[in-house]
């Protein structure tokens, strides 16, 4: 939209500068509970644990190279590869989504003007980088797990994984969680009552239905995740005995927990690829979405039923038939939904005047790489099929084509389509697509022999292999494939890199995007949008009219709240005005809180448990101050 | 907009017609909690079908009468909250005060017979020598701390109730007897599980 301002509209617009205005300098950052600024921070973050999770992956693909390698040895293959998967979905991929895309475009997409939690936002935050910097000083003392990301017992028990390796592993995940858990219940408020005036829950975008799934999975995922973690660090503390088969307790408990949590948080870690998938498609072919209400419904029944399939990471371990052949069936009926998505994205661009930019050559090479996982994925859900090739690197190549290809390929078209909203600049349209093409073919020469190699019986969790079997050839491949791929990610970064600092100027909607985010100048003022956006369809960039009377409404000072730090709620339902927020603004407390809770987390880990009870009462203090200074609504 | 005197505090919740972000924040709060008792509890159970007999020899099955006496003091404390909230409603913040603080007492005082049960357990079996003890001392702990941090919460509440009724403070006190009803029908579960073994 070209903003020519009604002259009107600027002393509105300055009355909005001086109230939304944010300190300046790093105490700004410290205090800040705008989500932008947040959403900015987890970006950087858990791009810097993306490449600590590369540079670790790249390490277990030079140990493999070649037969007998001698890069790691047994015990540094099994710390990279433990932290590769700890690191990259749960510093990297979550964080990622719904802490950087959600944070930064939910309340643009849905036109309000921050957060339904601010300061507990900038919590989320802060508890994220304290509990990714509790693991790395694990990593950093020689203390990084070994047990692998599903950590299962016994292994994971003292009597095996001596030293802290395991407790910074639990505890930091338990700690993650709690960043995780109030990062959902955050987006999940604020999509449930922060949407402008006008956006009925129909007209919602894709985007946030795909975030609302997601939230929705962390809150009912992460307890079980929680549960198991508190029973592992009482068995190796406290010395209770809940894994110990001698004294009455069950390993297997400790699997059915972890995945009753961990198969919902493959599809938290793909469900929001789905969402930026159905942002850049409309955008790109110039079309709407096809059966939006079918695609919303399928997004939500994947976060639904990813539920009810846990035990298909179980079905070599002997438990009952009939059991195993519930989960098969139940495993297969996600097929259902995703089919759905799959077709929708499928048939818009087909029916749609395609324009082949960086951001949806990210995405038709999400489809191809989740069609590929998704196959795979029909294979390992029949029973005699999975426990052939259980353990063997079939299922690594099954897992990474869905969650790095299809949920990390929309991750960086996303990158690239937000940036000019971000930053104001575009990047560099060749290089990016260079940048795709040189990710693409690393990725499938990285993770496509892995399903001929395992088929061959080349078991995973492996620090090495012997040199007559057949398979360095394929290794070989895999590791420069890894290469190539890290090079294209490379390429990637450095674009946006240096397109931040020499891209061109391009205005606020460079693409003719769909959605409420490319209504407001690039980057986004504090307060979003200078004027509440009116509403009438899932498509508000499209509707002409409403973004002209947007600027009527402007230039006559109605919907702009310029009397405080406000933003209108709306009903849940119907989205008809309710009442006028009165927003938090910058608070010292939500760092120091997250100290306060990592003393708890790091005294715990020393077992000093009255120093771990002096960070109780300190945490009680913060709060007390934290709601010494009320907002209306908070 | 700032509410700040009581009467304009209860004006602002009766015009309002969606629930406030401050329920529906607790509502979803609530709800991963009450995974986690899930969780625990169902584990309990799972840990239960591993075992036979459940407790293991040598442990007395759970005593029956107290943990249901204390449940009924601790479910007994909803109807202040309940009464805290409809006073609040209408503007009157002292009797608003009245009720959390007898609340308060009774729940504190539950607490208290919890902990002594709790270390009387403690000292007649161990949670680290048998499945059964870490299970039931972990589920009847985690109840107990959600407890802890409920007094926590009111304690604030009577502190800031003291100075003011202001929108968020009325807010708050909503949200904070939704937080006790969750308590004590977890407090019903948990107390089910306890004594399942000698029903």
């Amino acid at each position: 939209m070209a903003v020519a301002l009604p002259k009107a509209a600027e002393p509105r617009i300055d009355r909005l500068d001086r109230i939304w205005e944010e300190r300046p300098g790093v105490m700004g950052w410290l205090t800040t509970v705008d989500h932008k600024r947040i959403g900015i921070m987890f970006l950087f973050t858990a791009l810097a644990f993306f490449v600590a999770g590369g540079v670790e992956a790249l390490l277990i693909r030079t140990q493999l190279l070649q037969p007998n390698g001698t890069v790691l040895g047994p015990n540094g293959f099994n710390e990279a590869m433990t932290m590769h998967g700890v690191t990259m979905i749960f510093l990297f991929v979550v964080p990622i989504s719904i802490g950087a895309f959600g944070n930064y475009l939910v309340p643009l997409m849905i036109g309000a003007r921050d957060m339904a939690f601010p300061r507990l936002n900038a919590l989320s935050y802060w508890i994220f980088l304290a509990a990714g910097i509790f693991f790395y000083v694990g990593v950093f003392t020689g203390n990084a797990p070994t047990a692998g990301w599903f950590d299962y017992v016994p292994l994971a028990e003292t009597t095996y994984s001596p030293g802290p390796g395991v407790d910074f592993y639990a505890l930091g995940l338990i700690f993650t969680g709690v960043s995780s858990t109030a990062t959902a219940i955050n987006l999940i408020v604020t999509m449930f009552k922060l949407r402008a005036p006008g956006m009925s829950i129909n007209r919602m975008p894709l985007f946030c239905f795909a975030f609302l799934a997601v939230s929705f999975a962390l809150v009912f995922a992460l307890p079980a995740l929680t549960c198991a973690l508190m029973f592992l660090e009482f068995d190796r503390l406290l010395g209770f005995h809940f894994y110990d088969v001698a004294a009455g307790g069950d390993t297997i408990l400790w699997q059915n927990l972890f995945w009753i949590f961990g198969h919902p948080e493959v599809y938290i870690i793909i469900l929001p690829a789905f969402g930026i998938a159905t942002s850049i498609i409309p955008t790109f072919v110039r079309r709407k979405m096809v059966a939006f209400p079918l695609v919303a419904l399928a997004e939500i029944l994947v976060a639904f039923i990813g539920f009810g399939v846990w035990a298909h990471h179980m079905f070599a371990v002997g438990l009952s038939q009939v059991t195993n052949v519930y989960f098969a069936a139940a495993s297969l009926i996600i097929v259902i939904p995703s089919g759905i998505q799959l077709f929708a994205w499928i048939t818009t661009i087909m029916t749609g005047t395609p324009r082949f930019k960086t951001p949806l050559l990210w995405i038709i090479g999400f489809i191809t790489l989740f069609i590929i996982g998704g196959l795979s994925g029909i294979t390992v859900a029949a029973i005699p099929f999975d426990q052939q090739v259980t353990d063997t690197y079939y299922v690594v190549a099954h897992f990474h084509y869905v969650i790095f290809g299809a949920a990390v390929f929309p991750i960086l078209g996303g990158l690239y389509y937000w940036f000019p909203k971000v930053t104001g600049r575009m990047y560099y349209e060749r290089w990016g697509q260079a940048s795709f093409w040189l990710s693409f073919i690393g990725m499938n020469l990285t993770f496509f022999p892995m399903h001929i190699v395992g088929l061959l019986g080349m078991p995973r969790r492996q620090w090495t292999y012997p040199g007559d079997l057949g398979w360095t050839g394929y290794n070989v491949i895999e590791s420069v494939g890894a290469y190539l791929l890290a090079a294209g990610l490379l390429m990637v970064f450095v674009n946006l890199a240096v397109s931040c600092f020499r891209g061109e100027h391009v205005g606020n909607d460079p693409f003719g995007g769909d959605t409420l985010e490319w209504a407001t100048t690039s980057p986004p003022p504090p307060y979003n949008y200078a004027v509440i956006p009116k509403v009438t369809s899932s498509y508000p960039m499209w509707d002409r009219e409403d973004r002209r009377e947007d600027l009527v409404n402007l230039a006559q000072g109605r919907k702009v709240l310029e009397q405080g730090h406000e933003t209108p709620a709306s009903t849940t339902v119907d989205a008809e005005w309710d009442e006028i927020l009165e927003m938090p603004s910058s608070s010292p407390w939500p760092p120091v809180l997250a100290i306060a809770i990592s003393g708890i987390f790091a005294m715990v880990l020393l077992k000093q448990w009255i120093a771990a009870a002096v960070f109780v009462v300190a945490v009680l203090v913060v709060l007390a101050a934290w709601h010494g200074k009320e907002p209306q609504e908070a | 907009m700032e509410a700040t005197a009581t009467g304009s505090a209860a004006r602002v919740a009766r015009q309002r017609r969606a629930m406030p972000s401050g329920w529906w924040g607790m509502v979803l709060l609530i709800a991963t909690e009450f995974t986690l008792f899930a969780s625990l509890i169902a584990s309990y159970f799972y840990l239960r079908f591993q075992n036979t007999p459940w407790p293991p020899a040598g442990i007395d099955d759970p005593s029956v009468t107290l943990p249901l006496v204390f449940t009924g003091m601790l479910v007994a404390t909803c109807i202040p909250m309940f009464a805290a909230v409809r006073s609040v409603r209408a503007g009157q913040r002292w009797l608003a005060w009245a009720f959390v603080a007898l609340a308060l007492v009774v729940q504190a005082t539950y607490l208290g017979l919890q902990i002594w049960l709790f270390v009387g357990d403690m000292n007649s079996f161990s949670p680290s020598a048998t499945a059964y003890g870490s299970i039931y001392f972990a589920l009847l702990g985690t109840h107990h701390a959600h407890v802890a941090v409920g007094l926590a919460l009111d304690a604030w509440l009577l502190g800031a109730l003291a100075f003011g009724l202001t929108n968020y403070r009325m807010i708050a006190l909503r949200v904070i007897a939704l937080y006790w009803y969750f308590v004590a029908f977890v407090a019903i579960l948990v107390v089910l599980t306890q004594i399942y073994p000698t029903l």
